[in-house]
């Protein structure tokens, strides 16, 4: 099919990403194709450009390029989303989903999420869609992981927020917040007993050098989510956002699978490095976590999501 | 034309332009990128964009630690810490020809291991040491090089503030990793001012009158031990990771404090003077550090370290050739321009490159820290040899020709670092900081 | 004049002051949660960082005051005396124009955008900070002014 008029190429809208990972990241290599079948289906009404690498600015601050409409999209993490609508809380609490299965069924289904990813429109943008981010576990130093008092005293390296304090906490260790940069030499010193990050973090980093117990905790799985300014993806004709939804859709898919690969690749070179990988009691760990998630969930529409992704298992 | 040859131009033509009628370097750079800004993007998002980024800029827990480390060195050359460490150097340099040189030198890498001021070692070393070596015959214009062609070693040589701005530039490097890498050049470059005024002082004869006995020697050494304490809880702590660099910072400032009420060099009642002080020395550095964010944005929105790139490897592909280039330039803009902002500028046009030729961005760090150092005693705007020549009570004409064996010196040290990776890459290694991103 | 730039003075210095002070006690009261009583604050690092950028915004201001920034100066200190002075009130004009178009006007456009983006870890809506741009913008331009007020009623250079 081709559309009427948009052919000339001097009419070519460039539309501009921001994204925080290397060009190596699965996410980066999904949008790449995303763009690439966009610029096709639109016969080059519209391009776009992945910038990786934090070239445009960390997360918190491209939101606000988006906003302004000065970018078109960025990939954010779903803990930064929470500071536009709190109900976003939902996907990024601990043992919310079973399984990346279950994950991959729930964060796109426009039944359950389109209210919510539409909500911060009068911010100025949507949630156009979410990504698989990885599924965090608990490593360390000392002994493999298997029930939370396993952790009894374990300073374990959490991100830079109160309720994955709390969380680490419920879990049976003692949640310290860092920055990345410092974690491996913390690990080494003795500072921390471990961290909770996904495969291809802990691989990358070469933390398998300083805790080589790999524990399949599987307590997190946080979404990352493309936000588009709101006025820009309005102002696309009917014909343009459906062929935007129907291929962010297959780019995630995408993403799913170079992902699963990818976390396949990390885990076999770690385990030449001297990773051991063993699974957990994860009845204990959910039934431990249990209180922070009645916790967390103040809203109706944040409990009715929850509901409705409860019974999808 | 090409939109990134456009904003190139607009940056490059109007930070010269600004720059040389004598508008402030941050302003200069501020007003150009906003008017680049303002190319790309409509009026109002142009302006939005430029206090979004340059905010952003400022916004960052790991810069926390260049006010605390002023804020402890300006404690510091309050405090009686200078006299302190100069008496520790005079016993380290013992009576070899040309001893209070090496005094000299030694003291200015000691005051460089505590404090992340070129500026302030120049001052507080030269002031002390310049009537000491007057008095035993040294020349005056001898004594000056000595002092000014040694002070920068304290922007290499852990806590450096400069290292800090290089760590943000760049996207995050291991502070603690570069802390650790500048050492070894940090030192070299002290050694080497050291034999060419070892070779001078022979020739000329200069001799040491100096005999301490090992009671004092042990009571001067006892009276340093706080001191140099500071230095091994701090940067130990950096290092060992037992702490970041913003809170080692932050215990600086604690200790020195302490060590000052200790001492009675500093009252209750001068602390509002020191802290104001600190503030301004503060806002100059990260105010810069803002706007250049503003730029460096600009720059990766229109790809202009990418165009640079293609040009510089269309000379050649070969690392040596491009190094030796990159080089060239940073000495020559270092001439011009402070070490703050010339890190900011470059950083992210050359990183890219080097990265692309498979050098470490600790390498690179530690060789663009030392061009920038090697600039603060170049003129036309080289603020150690002013402050250098200015506490000799001497003219600039004086120094120059003095300067120039010692100046030689530090080149061979730049190319040694530049190509010799394991200069500035082994202690880090050793300490396993390489691989810990 | 002279009277209200000495208010500005010590008012943005006692500020500055007020919030260095408070900056050293909270870091080192991070340092001592996370280390002696083992219970790691994620608050104070984030309150701390908002402080700094607040500290060196009006801290700027007050070096612009003294016409303070590092600038180049060897080429206009060759100019006879009256394009000197001239020279000083175009970069004072340059200096008020930085401050009104990006510190206050996009200042006032960034707090409007970041009105209602709640700050995860300290409830405080992250425009509330973004507002120290405008109003260090503000002072910077009544720096300015007042420089050129000086250089022009008293046609003497002050050497910085
Ligand atoms: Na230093
Ligand atoms: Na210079």
């Amino acid at each position: 099919q081709s559309s009427s008029d948009s052919t000339d190429s001097s009419e070519t809208k460039v539309l501009k990403v921001a994204f925080n990972q290397p060009e190596s990241h699965p996410q980066f290599k999904a949008m790449v194709d995303f763009g690439e079948k966009i610029k096709e289906r639109t016969d080059g009404a519209y391009e776009v450009e992945v910038s990786p690498n934090e070239l445009l600015g960390a997360q918190r601050e491209t939101i606000e390029l988006v906003q302004s409409g000065t970018i078109a999209m960025s990939i954010v993490g779903g803990s930064l989303m929470e500071n536009f609508n709190e109900d976003f809380v939902v996907f990024n609490l601990p043992y919310v989903f079973d399984s990346k299965e279950h994950q991959q069924s729930v964060i796109n289904n426009e039944e359950i999420v389109h209210d919510l990813y539409h909500s911060v429109e009068e911010d100025g943008m949507i949630v156009l869609g979410a990504f698989h981010g990885g599924v965090r576990n608990v490593y360390n130093g000392e002994k493999p992981v298997e029930k939370p008092d396993d952790m009894a005293g374990m300073k374990i390296r959490v991100m830079e927020s109160d309720t994955n304090v709390q969380m680490m906490e419920k879990m049976g260790g003692v949640g310290t917040p860092m920055g990345q940069g410092e974690v491996y030499t913390a690990i080494q010193s003795g500072v921390l007993d471990g961290g909770e990050n996904n495969e291809l973090v802990y691989n990358d980093l070469k933390h398998v050098e300083v805790a080589p117990y790999y524990s399949n905790t599987q307590h997190l799985m946080l979404p990352d989510y493309l936000i588009i300014n709101s006025e820009l993806f309005n102002g696309m004709s009917e014909e343009h956002q459906q062929i935007f939804r129907e291929e962010l859709a297959n780019a995630i898919e995408l993403e799913y699978e170079l992902f699963a690969e990818d976390v396949d690749k990390a885990k076999q070179e770690a385990e030449e490095a001297g990773a051991q990988f063993n699974d957990v009691d994860m009845e204990a760990f959910q039934q431990a976590v249990e209180p922070l998630i009645e916790e967390k969930l103040t809203s109706d529409q944040a409990k009715e999501i929850y509901e409705k992704l409860r019974d999808m298992e | 034309m090409d939109i990134a040859v456009v904003v190139g131009l607009i940056l490059a033509i109007g930070i010269f332009v600004f720059l040389i009628i004598g508008v402030p370097v941050s302003v200069s750079v501020g007003i150009s990128s906003m008017i680049a800004m303002m190319y790309i993007l409509s009026f109002d998002d142009a302006l939005l964009s430029s206090s979004q980024r340059m905010f952003a800029g400022m916004n960052s827990f790991s810069l926390l630690a260049i006010p605390f480390f002023i804020l402890a060195g300006v404690i510091m050359n309050n405090g009686g810490i200078a006299t302190r460490l100069i008496n520790c150097a005079k016993i380290l340099s013992g009576r070899m020809p040309g001893s209070l040189a090496h005094t000299n030198t030694i003291a200015n890498m000691l005051f460089g291991s505590i404090s992340g001021s070129a500026v302030a070692a120049a001052a507080a070393v030269g002031t002390t040491m310049s009537p000491m070596q007057k008095k035993e015959g040294y020349h005056s214009d001898f004594s000056a090089a000595v002092n000014i062609s040694s002070a920068p070693t304290g922007m290499l040589i852990p806590p450096s503030n400069i290292m800090i701005v290089y760590s943000l530039a760049s996207g995050g490097t291991s502070i603690a990793a570069l802390f650790l890498g500048g050492y070894l050049p940090g030192l070299l470059w002290g050694l080497s001012c050291m034999f060419i005024a070892w070779i001078i002082s022979k020739k000329r004869n200069y001799k040491s009158q100096l005999s301490i006995s090992w009671k004092d020697k042990f009571y001067i050494i006892l009276d340093a031990v706080p001191c140099l304490l500071l230095i091994v809880i701090v940067i130990g702590g950096i290092i060992g990771g037992i702490f970041t660099a913003t809170e080692g910072s932050a215990i600086a400032v604690i200790y020195s404090l302490i060590l000052s009420f200790i001492y009675k060099t500093i009252k209750i009642r001068d602390l509002p003077g020191i802290l104001i002080e600190a503030t301004k020395t503060t806002s100059i550095v990260v105010f810069l550090i803002g706007v250049s964010t503003i730029m460096a944005w600009v720059m990766s929105f229109t790809n202009i370290p990418g165009l640079i790139s293609d040009v510089l490897m269309s000379i050649s592909d070969s690392p040596i050739v491009i190094l030796l280039i990159m080089n060239l330039i940073l000495l020559l803009v270092g001439a011009f321009m402070d070490p703050t902002p010339a890190v900011l500028i470059f950083t992210p046009i050359f990183l890219p490159i080097a990265m692309e030729l498979g050098i470490d961005p600790i390498h690179f760090g530690v060789m663009l820290v030392l061009n920038v150092s090697v600039g603060t005693i170049t003129p036309p705007v080289g603020p150690v040899l002013f402050i250098g020549v200015r506490v000799a009570k001497l003219k600039i004409e004086n120094v120059i020709k003095p300067i120039m064996p010692f100046f030689i010196a530090i080149i061979g040290v730049l190319l040694l670092v530049t190509f010799v990776p394991a200069i500035s890459l082994w202690l880090p290694d050793v300490f396993g900081l390489l691989t810990g991103e | 004049m002279e009277f209200a730039k000495k208010q500005l003075d010590n008012a943005l210095s006692t500020i500055c002051i007020g919030l260095f002070g408070f900056l050293v006690i909270l870091v080192t009261w991070q340092v001592i949660t996370r280390f002696v009583l083992n219970n790691p604050s994620v608050f104070s690092e984030e309150l701390a960082k908002y402080c700094f950028v607040w500290i060196v915004l009006i801290g700027s201001a007050i070096v612009f005051g003294e016409k303070g920034h590092m600038a180049v100066e060897m080429v206009k200190e060759q100019f006879p005396k009256k394009i000197r002075i001239i020279t000083e009130v175009i970069i004072e004009m340059i200096n008020a124009v930085f401050a009104l178009f990006v510190l206050l006007i996009g200042g006032i456009a960034a707090v409007e955008i970041a009105w209602n983006q709640a700050n995860a870890t300290l409830q405080i809506p992250v425009g509330y900070l973004y507002a120290v741009m405008p109003i260090s913008g503000l002072c910077i331009m009544f720096y300015c002014v007042y420089n050129i007020y000086q250089l022009i009623s008293n046609r003497a250079l002050t050497n910085t």
